[in-house]
């Protein structure tokens, strides 16, 4: 059930950021990532590995669908490499309400200079200062403004699915090796 | 966490070596055809997408467009209305322009054929305070050199006498004023009489009758008179076309035959007019008569204006 969510809701990030957002006449030329938040919220909720898989297909997925004039496996370098580090966070009870938040700019604002870097090392001749003064932080600044719109009621979902399910035993930490699923 | 640990990077090893390998592959020329197949792949699964969404949301893209178009469409529209205006000013105006030129060029034709010269001049306005007389006011006075008694011709030949000069106007009787006498003869012929205006108050229609001297001369309709021309060249210079008789009045016992003549100029709508403020050095005779039409046009009067009037 769990999985299946991840799933449905990876897919709907990548087709609503590719054919809704991505065409939005938005000043500067650039709109919220809705990829990010939703690794985010895989990786929170999930291990290290889930959300290092969930980046690398999103960032896959961006890569190959057509609005995309950069290399195929570099935003997905970016995305695996930002679920891999979100999912070493823990979500728990004990970090306050806008723990989510945080992680979710923190991973825009790295995800966003891990593209332009990588894109540097490429060579790619539109990264520049203005990239890394203006762009990422704008960037970033407007994916945590429509984070809660999507962070919100994903989390909670998910926090409902997991107390809900009884564990199977392949959720058990001691049989995958720590992994939370 | 940490027996997992090893796997866990493995997992993570695995992806990035892989990431890596595409976008090496994918920005060299020689092996980007491993990726092309992907990028294919991708642009099938997105253009139905896309086009869905197109559907779906092209409503809602328009309200966007047109609400952020919304404060300077104001702007626009005023703008827009304010060039119309001057536009179709513009065209009115080059419309009178071009009337206006028309009508000079005829007036210009008509003194050059007469040896008439002449003081363009625009009439002003047509009704007097108390409507009884037919006069016109044109922009032209004394500074222009115009005397009262000069004779007054637009393009088609007599509009009338000048009867008052001021300084900067002049107040023209017109031929059908009840008050206007006109010596004019038939043309082609010496025969002579006298043209009344037969307005008493404004009429439109009113004709002008012309009373022949000789009871025995011959007039039938058709004929045109031009002006006799008086001593000194006041108040007519010779020669101006008057009109054409419309009928004649044969009333058994009269001591003169009277005929029924419609003024060559249309008295309904004058616009430029010319002042004779010199006579011509001979009498230029029927010479300033248009040709003579078709016989089959011969009973209607011969311009349009005095089309108009009937």
């Amino acid at each position: 059930m769990k999985g299946l969510t991840t799933v449905l809701l990876l897919v709907f990030a990548v087709l609503v950021q590719v054919a809704a957002i991505n065409r939005l006449p938005l000043p500067w030329g650039m709109g919220p990532d809705l990829v990010v938040l939703a690794v985010v919220a895989v990786a929170l909720g999930s291990t290290p590995v889930g959300g290092a898989v969930a980046g690398f297909s999103t960032g896959l997925a961006l890569d190959v669908l057509p609005p995309a004039d950069h290399e195929i496996g570099r935003y997905a370098l970016v995305l695996c490499l930002g679920g891999y580090l979100v999912g070493r966070l823990r979500d728990s009870p004990r970090h306050s309400r806008l723990w989510p938040y945080l992680v979710a700019f923190g991973a825009a604002f790295g995800v966003g200079l891990g593209f332009a870097l990588v894109g540097l090392v490429l060579g790619d001749p539109r990264v520049g200062v203005a990239t890394f003064l203006f762009y990422v932080p704008l960037y970033a600044g407007m994916t945590v403004l429509v984070s809660p719109l999507l962070l919100a009621p994903v989390l909670k979902l998910r926090r409902y699915l997991s107390k809900n399910e009884f564990p199977d035993i392949t959720d058990a930490s001691w049989v995958s090796g720590g992994v939370r699923l | 966490m940490r027996r997992g640990a090893p796997r866990q990077r493995l997992v993570l090893t695995v992806l990035l070596v892989v990431s890596c390998a595409l976008v090496v592959l994918d920005s060299r020329e020689d092996t980007a055809f491993v990726t092309d197949g992907a990028r294919a792949a991708g642009e099938m699964v997105f253009t139905p997408v896309s086009a869905g969404v197109s559907a779906a949301t092209s409503p809602v893209g328009d309200a966007y467009r047109a609400l952020t178009a919304a404060p300077n469409a104001r702007e626009r529209i005023d703008e827009l209305e304010e060039r119309n205006r001057e536009l179709t000013a513009e065209l009115e105006a080059r419309d009178l322009d071009e009337q206006r030129s028309a009508e000079l060029e005829e007036l210009l034709h008509l003194s050059g054929l007469g040896g008439y010269e002449i003081v363009p001049a625009q009439a002003v306005t047509r009704v007097d305070s108390q409507g009884f007389s037919d006069t016109i006011t044109l922009d032209v006075g004394e500074r222009d050199g115009i005397e009262p008694d000069m004779t007054v011709v637009n393009g088609d030949g007599l509009v009338g006498r000048v009867l008052r000069v001021g300084t900067k106007t002049a107040t023209v009787l017109l031929l059908t004023d009840g008050a206007s006498s006109v010596g004019a003869r038939l043309e082609g012929a010496s025969e002579m009489g006298i043209a009344h205006g037969t307005a008493r108050s404004l009429d439109e229609s009113s004709s002008i009758r012309f009373e022949l001297l000789d009871a025995d001369a011959s007039v039938s309709s058709g004929e045109r008179l031009v002006t006799m021309g008086s001593h000194g060249g006041t108040p007519f210079v010779p020669g101006v076309p008057v009109g054409t008789v419309k009928e004649v009045q044969d009333t058994p016992g009269a001591l003169t035959r009277t005929a029924e003549v419609t003024p060559a100029v249309d008295i309904g709508s004058l616009n430029i007019v010319g002042v004779v403020v010199s006579e011509p050095e001979r009498d230029p005779r029927d010479s300033v008569l248009p040709p003579k039409p078709d016989e089959d046009a011969a009973q209607a009067p011969r311009d349009d204006g005095a089309e108009d009037e009937e």
